[in-house]
């Protein structure tokens, strides 16, 4: 990779040792991924991660030498003119009555977050930053991490980001560089495979079918959609954060919808593939089959807000829960950003969840947490996905209406 | 002794390493289907389901999703959990990342198809420096 002078003097220490690892970090990484030279970026979604559970029964020297990079990245300063948001975290700052909210862990983390903001990084703490402020314009050059937010931010917002790490979305961060490879290049945003939908796709959990379908044959590839109406915002969240779940996927198309794509031939390049692979309602339905392997129907929790809930979202499950009890036994979790909370309590949302028994939860998620159930139901595909394997549970798809029915009846209602 | 194979392929990630091969044909990613501290696929379903990640060489087609799979790694590479190289068919950027950060050897682009000639079990030496692996059937 060919350095300008200015990046090859850091390189060569003379911005200090930490800063000379960050951009042999970059300079690896973009030779590893065909880079030619690092260019200028000016937007992360950086991960600062304090693992919590995470680590579970991790020895003290690990803790201690995983902290000590986190810290001493924070001890510099952001790049002057790169906005820098923060990813979710493992615990949150909230006062919640959980024993999984380790109280060693979140001074950690609070210690880390203050040393974070001193160099400039906000503290978002979510997984969907583009609901909280930072919302990248078409073509600028990002250094996301959350692969969920990565293919929003490409695919919906027409941004470029590769799928970045904690230790490349740092780099980024402290000096407004990354390597150029990948989707941030012209020739690398052609799509991969066809989708046509037919599909009647009527939820946002049925938008996140689809991409939990899509993710698993693109792989590392870019699917293009065709056939299917513009999305809303908290339907798009859903196919972006099904698509990199099942798959590898840092950017889809969706015709008519894609900024770059307004038809199909245009998110090919001119160059459609003879084959399309068919996304119809068997097909939509045979996705939420796949997550619903339950041996009885008793639920203990209710995770809705992954990725992280918009204010609209918490403005329906208030709705939906006005009035009413979630049963006892269960917990029902609104995963969300502090910022959208602040907007939930002002709207009275808050008030309303809670006089029903449901909590907000912020800068984090019960799965990210561990939070240990035997069952839970959820409206994300992400969630229902990997909560199997990460605290063990059986998990339910469903869309959000009949997620909150069950809620309240204590279990498995059906659609 | 047994048959040994040699293969040809891509260093990604320079370095060398040796250790038993663990093989699926399938994606895996590190944050959520993978426990840090004790190098365990967690993965419900997964053909690996179940397996230690120590001193194994990881044979799958790639990684996938999560931007954790550098701190998971990181965290599994702590407490000497993590695998002694990688071996994929697709090179995913994180995980390339992760192998950089780590030290951890990569190689992809054999000439052959790994998942015909390598199996769980299997010893596999890596060099990502001449783009070579040596395969020891037991």
């Amino acid at each position: 990779m060919e350095l300008t002078s200015e990046q090859q003097a850091i390189l060569d220490g003379a911005k200090g040792e930490y800063l000379a690892k960050c951009v042999r970090w970059l300079v690896q990484w973009g030779d590893v991924m065909g880079a030619e030279r690092l260019i200028k970026c000016d937007n992360t979604h950086a991960l600062l991660p304090v693992p919590n559970l995470m680590a579970r029964n991790a020895s003290k020297d690990t803790m201690d030498l995983y902290m000590a990079d986190l810290k001493e990245a924070c001890q510099h300063r952001t790049a002057e003119g790169c906005y820098c948001t923060v990813h979710a975290a493992f615990i949150t700052t909230e006062d919640v009555d959980v024993p999984e909210n380790d109280p060693e862990q979140v001074a950690m983390h609070n210690e880390l977050a203050d040393l974070a903001a001193d160099a400039g990084f906000i503290p978002t703490f979510t997984c969907a930053p583009y609901l909280v402020g930072n919302v990248p314009v078409k073509g600028e050059v990002c250094a996301w991490t959350e692969s969920s937010a990565v293919v929003y931010a490409n695919t919906i917002l027409g941004a470029r980001t590769t799928r970045h790490g904690t230790e490349s979305a740092i780099a980024a961060s402290l000096l407004g560089l990354v390597p150029e490879f990948g989707v941030l290049l012209d020739e690398n945003r052609k799509g991969t495979v066809h989708i046509e939908v037919s599909a009647d796709l009527t939820h946002s959990t049925d938008w996140g079918a689809l991409g939990y379908f899509a993710g698993k044959i693109a792989g590392l590839g870019i699917p293009v959609f065709n056939g299917c109406r513009r999305p809303s915002q908290d339907e798009a969240k859903q196919l972006c954060a099904a698509l990199a779940t099942s798959g590898g996927v840092t950017l889809a198309h969706i015709a008519g919808v894609t900024p770059e794509a307004p038809t199909l031939e245009a998110a090919f390049h001119d160059d459609v593939p003879e084959e399309s692979i068919p996304f119809d309602n068997d097909t939509l339905q045979a996705q939420y089959d796949a997550l619903r392997n339950i041996t009885g129907d008793e639920i203990d929790a209710c995770v809705l807000g992954c990725p992280h809930a918009s204010i609209r979202e918490i403005a329906e499950f208030a709705h939906l829960l006005n009035g009413k009890k979630v049963a006892d036994g269960v917990d029902l979790w609104i995963d969300t950003a502090k910022g959208t909370k602040g907007n939930a309590d002002a709207m009275g949302y808050t008030r309303t969840i809670e006089e029903a028994g449901g909590r907000i939860l912020t800068d984090t998620c019960p799965t990210n947490m561990r939070i240990p159930y035997k069952r839970i139901i959820t409206h994300g595909f992400k969630q229902a996905h990997y909560s199997r394997g990460m605290i063990e549970c059986e998990s339910i798809i469903a869309k959000t209406e009949a997620c909150v029915r069950s809620a309240i009846a204590g279990r498995w209602l059906g659609d | 002794m047994g048959e040994t194979i040699e293969i040809r392929g891509k260093g990604v990630v320079g370095g060398k390493a040796e250790g038993e091969a663990l093989v699926a044909d399938a994606t895996l990613s590190f944050w959520g289907e993978v426990d840090a501290v004790t190098g365990t696929i967690i993965a419900v379903g997964h053909p690996l389901e179940g397996e230690r990640l120590k001193d194994r060489v990881l044979v799958i087609r790639s990684t996938k999703g999560s931007s954790g799979t550098p701190m998971i790694l990181n965290l599994a590479q702590l407490e000497g959990q993590a695998p002694v190289a990688f071996v994929n068919v697709e090179v995913d950027g994180l995980a390339a990342l992760g192998c950089i950060v780590n030290g951890i050897p990569m190689m992809s682009e054999l000439e052959e198809d790994p998942f015909e000639h390598i199996v769980t079990g299997d010893c596999v030496a890596v060099d990502a420096d001449a783009g070579l692996i040596t395969i020891s059937k037991t």
